[in-house]
């Protein structure tokens, strides 16, 4: 009998053990994905990843809106995460079955999941309805078109270019923004040379050092090349790749990187270039509200230009953010008024939008001067997808891989560039 | 005569009651934990996405790839040595202060709450203080270096393979050292002193009451502590997601983490889902010993 009890309490234990340990996994309740319709109402929740810089400007539009139809809409955001962790909770929440009618989600390959799943809704018809083709950009519109289907409205088309601190450079001799290659390698010489670290980029995560490395692509291998890179239309094991690959690593080694970028966090270094650590950063526009102003900063202690590439046209990374519609939402009608709403011009100004996607609604000089120049000067230049756009997360994640072992040294330039041709190849065969 | 009666004769239905009574509690263990695990372990035969509604039924596809996926291996060797540092050095470490702190010293309560403090505090603000202390340029650890004249030795802790994981583990080892201390602690404390002054009188010096009064003493509190510390070091998810985020590269997956990864990042549910299931039999392993200990205790 007392080893019957043993065993039985062994077995209960260790039963309790694997539940515990698995269903840490799937999270309980969840299963296939497949939950019911929910039910109409006024009420609207729309996720977002604002920070403390903009979401008071949304929640005030989206109570604006809320007055005008009759709704009560709560905003819901979780800032400063990235790609690398808002798309998980939102994940979580739809398969919960308890995920937002409306929510913010970056183009490419970080919103192509939840349009493959069928998570999000079609938009098509509110895309007639709207009228949103004659209104929004319809290059914005194709990076949220996935496999023909229309599933997001894109509200901001974003750049990424040069954000520099004018002392600093003043500091080096430099009085004008490089406009070759090999002008911005001797503005970073001249920067090292006064003790200032050039470029701040963290290269934990892997994206934002990436910011680096695609623009040496765009600079050893051109437009044409590069954009077939992304595709696997063409390999990656080649000259140009391995001349991006040496860059890369000769910016590490000339110190034009801050010492032990690979485990620094991007929200860290980023507003390095304003604290006068670091000379500039490559970054876009939302940094002028988000670091300058933040900081109580005047923007005219700063400044942007458009990473030289040598190359015509003359091109910079950019990526696509937009509004998805929960296929199961009950309230489908109104979540796309909702978003109407969102891309009228007058409210995205309203909203500080420092890149829309809708004439008209440009940013306000006065406010950001910085951001309202660089849309000026390089808003209407063509651009290449951002990378962790281009790829899937896994392949993105094998890429910033590579760029660490090439940056630590464990990998040479050309072993780099076959490297990222397996990876490339077995996505593209996918 | 009653009592006999009760003992010998029990009520119509009352071999149910013990049932009856656990059930509450049964509904929600089957509820919470029975239910998501076998969906689990269903989900780890199929290739899901962790988002679509639909799947394919893969069999062992997902459990036969993992030996051939480099950054298992990486993880599973991470697994092991963080498993035996994060054990061993804590263990040592709590000991060695139990003891200093069971003698005669002054802020004994002070110091006991110093030494525990980390234990308690939240382990992604544990993350952030070490991540700036950490930060190659203007962190602590290499202000400080650099301050004594040890420039050389001053790099990035987390930006490299070699220094990585050991790097984390400095946080973890300072974290997790107030557990054992306080466990030996009170296990030290019941130690009668009778034994001591025996020992005292048999002419032992201080080295052998220690190994020959002192430490078969505290057999049963090394068994908890040795328990708990592996099947909590097994499963180590939350420093490293928060410290390195599994990098450079993959240098700092483990198991855990890249679980993590495949079902919430890549979307390969069954894949991830695979890799849990081995993460919980493996913790299992380790743990039945303990439990086996304790039911014996019990009956």
């Amino acid at each position: 009998m007392s080893n019957v009890t043993r065993r039985g309490f062994l077995g209960l234990t260790s039963a309790a053990a694997l539940g515990a340990g698995l269903s840490a996994c799937t999270g309980g309740g969840t299963s296939t994905g497949a939950g019911a319709t929910q039910a109409a109402s006024n009420n609207l929740r729309l996720f977002t990843y604002e920070d403390d810089s903009t979401i008071g400007l949304l929640k005030a539009q989206v109570k604006k809106f809320d007055e005008q139809n009759g709704t009560t809409t709560t905003v819901d955001s979780l800032p400063g995460s990235g790609a690398a962790v808002y798309p998980d909770k939102l994940r979580t929440e739809l398969l919960g079955g308890k995920g937002p009618d409306v929510w913010r989600i970056w183009g490419g390959q970080i919103g192509a999941p939840f349009a493959k799943a069928k998570q999000s809704l079609d938009l098509s018809p509110y895309y007639s309805k709207y009228g949103w083709d004659s209104k929004i950009n319809t290059t914005a519109i194709g990076g949220m078109t996935f496999e023909g289907v229309k599933s997001g409205v894109p509200f901001i088309s974003l750049g990424i270019g040069a954000w520099y601190n004018k002392s600093l450079f003043a500091k080096a001799g430099v009085s004008a923004a490089p406009t070759t290659y090999a002008e911005l390698e001797a503005v970073n010489d001249k920067l090292v040379a006064v003790g200032v670290t050039p470029c701040g980029l963290g290269g934990k995560y892997g994206w934002d050092i990436m910011r680096l490395f695609e623009y040496l692509l765009e600079h050893t291998a051109g437009p044409e090349l590069h954009d077939k890179l992304l595709t696997g239309a063409e390999s990656w094991d080649r000259p140009e790749v391995v001349e991006a690959f040496t860059l890369f690593k000769k910016w590490q080694d000339k110190k034009w990187l801050p010492q032990g970028a690979l485990a620094l966090d991007p929200s860290d270094v980023e507003p390095w270039y304003v604290q006068g650590k670091t000379a500039y950063t490559i970054t876009g526009p939302w940094t002028e509200a988000g670091a300058i102003l933040a900081a109580k900063k005047s923007s005219s202690a700063f400044g942007n230009f458009e990473l030289p590439t040598d190359k015509t046209p003359a091109r910079h990374s950019g990526f696509v953010e937009g509004y998805m519609i929960n296929a199961r939402t009950g309230n489908a009608d109104k979540a796309a008024a909702l978003i109407d709403f969102i891309v009228q011009p007058a409210t995205q100004k309203a909203m500080n939008v420092t890149a829309s996607t809708v004439k008209g609604a440009e940013p306000d000089p006065k406010t950001l001067p910085l951001a309202a120049e660089w849309a000026q000067k390089y808003g209407g230049n063509p651009f290449y997808t951002i990378q962790d756009q281009a790829f899937p997360k896994k392949q993105a994640d094998q890429y910033f891989s590579v760029q660490s072992d090439l940056l630590q040294g464990s990998v040479k330039p050309d072993a780099a560039a076959k490297k990222m041709q397996e990876i490339v190849s077995a996505w593209a065969k996918s | 005569m009653a009592t006999t009666v009760a003992l010998t004769k029990p009520k119509r239905g009352g071999r149910w009651s013990p049932w009856l009574f656990a059930l509450p509690a049964l509904i929600v263990y089957v509820g919470f934990l029975v239910y998501p695990a076998v969906s689990s372990l269903w989900f780890s035969l199929t290739n899901w996405d962790g988002l679509s509604a639909t799947y394919k039924f893969v069999g062992l596809d997902n459990y036969l790839k993992m030996p051939s996926d480099p950054v298992v291996v990486t993880a599973v060797k991470n697994n092991l040595i963080w498993t035996v540092v994060t054990i061993a050095v804590p263990t040592v470490i709590g000991l060695l202060l139990a003891i200093a702190l069971n003698g005669k010293v002054h802020g004994k309560p002070v110091l006991r709450l110093i030494f525990y403090t980390p234990a308690v505090l939240p382990l992604v603000s544990i993350a952030s203080i070490w991540g700036w202390l950490y930060n190659p340029q203007y962190g602590a650890i290499n202000s400080f270096l650099r301050l004594i004249g040890l420039d050389g030795l001053a790099q990035a802790w987390l930006g490299q393979d070699s220094t990585a994981l050991w790097a984390v583990m400095v946080p973890a080892i300072w974290l997790r050292t107030g557990f054992p201390m306080l466990l030996y602690l009170a296990a030290l404390q019941s130690i009668p002193n009778e034994l001591y002054e025996a020992a005292t009188v048999d002419g032992a010096t201080k080295w052998q009451q220690f190994w020959n009064v002192t430490m078969p003493s505290l057999r049963p509190a090394h068994y908890i502590v040795l328990a708990l510390s592996l099947i909590d070091s097994f499963k180590v998810f939350d420093m490293i997601y928060a410290m390195t985020y599994g990098g450079p590269g993959t240098s700092t997956q483990v198991m855990g983490t890249w679980m993590y990864f495949n079902v919430f990042q890549y979307y390969q549910a069954g894949y991830g889902t695979a890799i849990a299931v081995v993460i919980t039999l493996v913790a299992i392993a380790v743990g039945i010993p303990y439990v086996r200990s304790q039911t014996k205790e019990a009956s």
